[in-house]
């Protein structure tokens, strides 16, 4: 077993795989690793993996190190299938909107796509993908035994489910958690904000921006996936419901006071440029030793802990979200799941449910994961019983203080499937709500003005 | 020193203030590319620093290697820039020197294709390149951006054109040459500027075009524009690369800026023998 050390060359090349295996690795890997794959742990199964043997599917991802892990091992799932895979590497930016056009025009370019969970009503609502239970129940494609389904994160697998019903199997997810340098903390006698009053205080103890420390960063570019990734959990928090009576409402007095926290938090303890970050940047700047805490995804984890860029190896420590003043925590539940396109003909769809089955497993998350020969290791399992596993949780550690625990906690304890409105109009939901917690961010409008032009703006989308 | 010179002192002082902040993004990001990841990040930005060629070593010759990348681009940018030419010279002087009915409709016709937003006609390209086998083929994106950079062409020529004297045409007529003849001998010549202006943008616009080509591209066909966002994952940035990447993409439109530099220069003057026109 390889114990965690990221070394310069590995983490180097994590990055620029991403864009270059689509070209070139896929065919070296394959042919060298095929030839040492042990096939048992999937043979177990009481199912025909060869049944639709020859069939070719291709598969949309984004350049992220997760999936070159598994694209790596496809070959292993061409022995065990004889199903071909081709994987299509397309920036996060735009795999939505390339998804989301070839399922408008049913012209099945792919079979499966990372998709996001926020896009499944959606989906749901044109049929553009499959129920999965129909997948799953059908005993000639799944072992149910084998495959455990149970075992998937229950809080990623309700995230991706529409009135009960599963669209997209979970593949690698994330969970909010609060990032914050233990020597600082300690320096000052601090401990990890168990409330988001407590969070504010401390943000305001550390920050000394003639030091070029601030007390803390939270996303602040305008976008469904930025700033309005980290608001739903703070309007959760304080109480906020989307939906009122059937309507949905982001301009109540919940709403009201989860802005202003944020915007306070903001402006008061923040970097000014965090206004315009995103996640990366963040990480960035904490890795830099600018930043005392931020509150983002778990997996920012391996970005400060590269020993290529960060100055604060040793020096990190994570907890859960603080609570609001509703006594809620609110992580994120979000994560890439593989759903099926409905526009496939039968064949493709069992192959691609194959593929699915293949790479939601177990074995393969392991594989994939602590067990996998290659630099990169997934923080992001799907499976209960991988983060249970002692190898597993020793190469997590490596990130640093209590980050099993505040990950699992919050993957247990803190989810919340209303996290963000679940209805198919989300994308233009997202981004004028996005906009208007902008507006509120910069002072062009005042916390209520945006919030009730917002409203005003997102209630014939409802209609509609 | 007298006031006139004070003047053009400050004239000059004023224009390399414009100059630097001009180039400030391209100065960012030559010396990022020389950086390591950890340089780029320092604060305060570190002007003085070791400088590496690793950047350009792993987008280059890396597992990540983005020459297929730019030999798309280059295939691409080519390839609409001579199907461009071929189409839009005899297109721009039929419009500004041929009688025909429907010329007037005919033009207004070609600028209109370029009112429509990119956006809303891109899943009818997508579907239509679907349905006869071209996404994610060279001939299939080439197609598409002769869709914007034809009419663009046509109607920068088309003023060129306009600025030859008839005079010119005549003559030759009166020697015996045929309109074919005397496009290709007489016309074309004068309007080599034109040529090379119009050369340069079709190949810019398709050099960076970026909506398009995500959509309609795949792994067999992708230019140096997708690739490039590739270095901005959602786990990280790869500044140092990211780039690298930007100023190799940048290289070859710097070189035929240089080449073309006469020409356009030419181009941009001409006109100044007036007395042609429409017909």
């Amino acid at each position: 077993m390889t114990s965690f050390k990221p070394t310069r060359r590995t983490l180097l090349k994590t990055g620029t795989a991403a864009a270059a295996l689509a070209t070139f690795g896929p065919g070296i890997l394959r042919h060298a690793s095929a030839q040492d794959a042990d096939l048992a742990p999937y043979k177990s199964a009481q199912i025909d993996w060869q049944q639709v043997s020859g069939e070719t599917i291709t598969v949309a991802v984004i350049p992220a190190s997760y999936f070159e892990n598994l694209i790596t091992l496809a070959p292993q799932f061409k022995a065990l299938t004889g199903i071909d895979v081709r994987f299509e590497k397309i920036p996060p930016a735009q795999i939505r909107q390339k998804s989301v056009i070839d399922l408008t025009s049913k012209t099945g370019t792919y079979a499966t796509h990372a998709a996001d969970p926020m896009y499944y009503a959606l989906y749901a609502a044109n049929k553009w993908v499959e129920p999965l239970d129909t997948y799953l129940n059908d005993k000639a494609l799944t072992d149910q035994a084998w495959f455990k389904l149970d075992d998937i994160i229950p809080a990623w697998r309700s995230a991706n489910g529409i009135d009960g019903k599963l669209y997209g199997m979970p593949y690698d997810g994330e969970v909010t958690i609060q990032v914050y340098r233990k020597d600082l903390y300690d320096a000052k006698g601090l401990k990890p904000a168990d409330t988001l009053e407590a969070y504010m205080a401390n943000a305001s103890a550390l920050n000394t921006p003639n030091d070029r420390v601030w007390g803390a960063a939270l996303r602040g570019v305008a976008g469904a996936g930025q700033n309005m990734y980290i608001y739903p959990s703070i309007f959760r928090e304080f109480g906020g419901d989307w939906m009122k009576g059937g309507k949905l409402t982001v301009n109540g007095p919940e709403a009201g006071a989860a802005l202003a926290w944020y915007v306070d938090i903001m402006k008061k303890y923040a970097p000014t440029a965090a206004a315009n970050w995103n996640w990366p940047d963040i990480a960035d700047a904490f890795s830099q030793g600018t930043v005392a805490s931020y509150i983002d995804a778990h997996s920012s984890a391996s970005v400060i802990n590269n020993p290529e860029k960060s100055k604060v190896i040793g020096k990190v420590a994570y907890a859960r979200w603080p609570k609001g003043p509703s006594g809620k925590r609110t992580t994120s539940i979000w994560n890439w799941g593989f759903p099926i396109n409905s526009a496939l003909p039968e064949k493709k769809r069992k192959a691609t449910w194959l593929f699915i089955q293949w790479a939601a497993s177990a074995e393969t998350q392991a594989r994939t994961a602590h067990r996998f020969a290659g630099p990169t290791k997934r923080s992001g399992v799907n499976r209960t019983s991988v983060w249970k596993d002692p190898d597993y949780i020793k190469l997590m550690s490596g990130f640093g203080d209590n980050f099993v625990e505040a990950t699992m906690g919050a993957l247990q304890d803190d989810t919340d499937v209303d996290w963000r409105p679940r209805v198919p109009q989300w994308p233009a939901i997202g981004d004028t709500m996005a906009t208007a917690i902008q507006s509120a961010l910069s002072g062009q409008a005042t916390i209520k003005a945006a919030l009730d032009d917002a409203q005003r703006r997102i209630e014939p989308m409802m209609r509609g | 020193m007298t006031a006139k010179r004070l003047r053009v002192f400050a004239l000059l002082a004023i224009s390399m203030v414009f100059l630097l902040a001009w180039a400030f993004p391209i100065i960012w990001s030559v010396l990022n590319s020389l950086k390591t990841d950890s340089d780029v990040l320092a604060y305060p930005p570190k002007l003085v620093f070791t400088p590496t060629w690793e950047a350009y070593r792993d987008v280059l010759f890396g597992s990540g290697s983005i020459l297929p990348n730019l030999l798309s681009s280059v295939i691409i940018s080519v390839g609409t820039t001579i199907v461009t030419m071929l189409m839009a010279v005899p297109a721009a002087y039929a419009l500004a020197r041929l009688r025909f009915r429907g010329k007037k409709f005919a033009g207004f016709y070609v600028l209109a294709t370029q009112m429509l937003p990119p956006v809303g006609i891109i899943i009818p390209y997508f579907l239509v390149l679907r349905n006869i086998g071209w996404i994610d083929t060279y001939q299939g994106i080439i197609l598409i951006y002769l869709s914007f950079s034809l009419p663009f062409a046509i109607w920068l020529l088309v003023s060129y054109f306009e600025d030859i004297p008839f005079e010119m045409e005549e003559a030759a007529y009166l020697d015996g040459a045929s309109r074919l003849k005397t496009l290709w001998r007489i016309i074309i010549p004068q309007v080599r500027g034109g040529i090379a202006v119009t050369v340069v943008f079709v190949f810019l616009n398709a050099w960076n075009e970026f909506l398009f080509a995500v959509v309609l591209s795949g792994n067999t066909v992708r230019p140096v524009t997708v690739a490039m966002f590739n270095f901005v994952s959602v786990e990280q940035t790869l500044w140092a690369k990211l780039a690298a990447v930007s100023v190799l993409a940048m290289l070859p439109v710097v070189v035929l800026g240089v080449v073309a530099q006469k020409h356009i220069v030419k181009g941009l003057t001409v006109g100044a023998v007036k007395g042609g026109g429409r017909r």
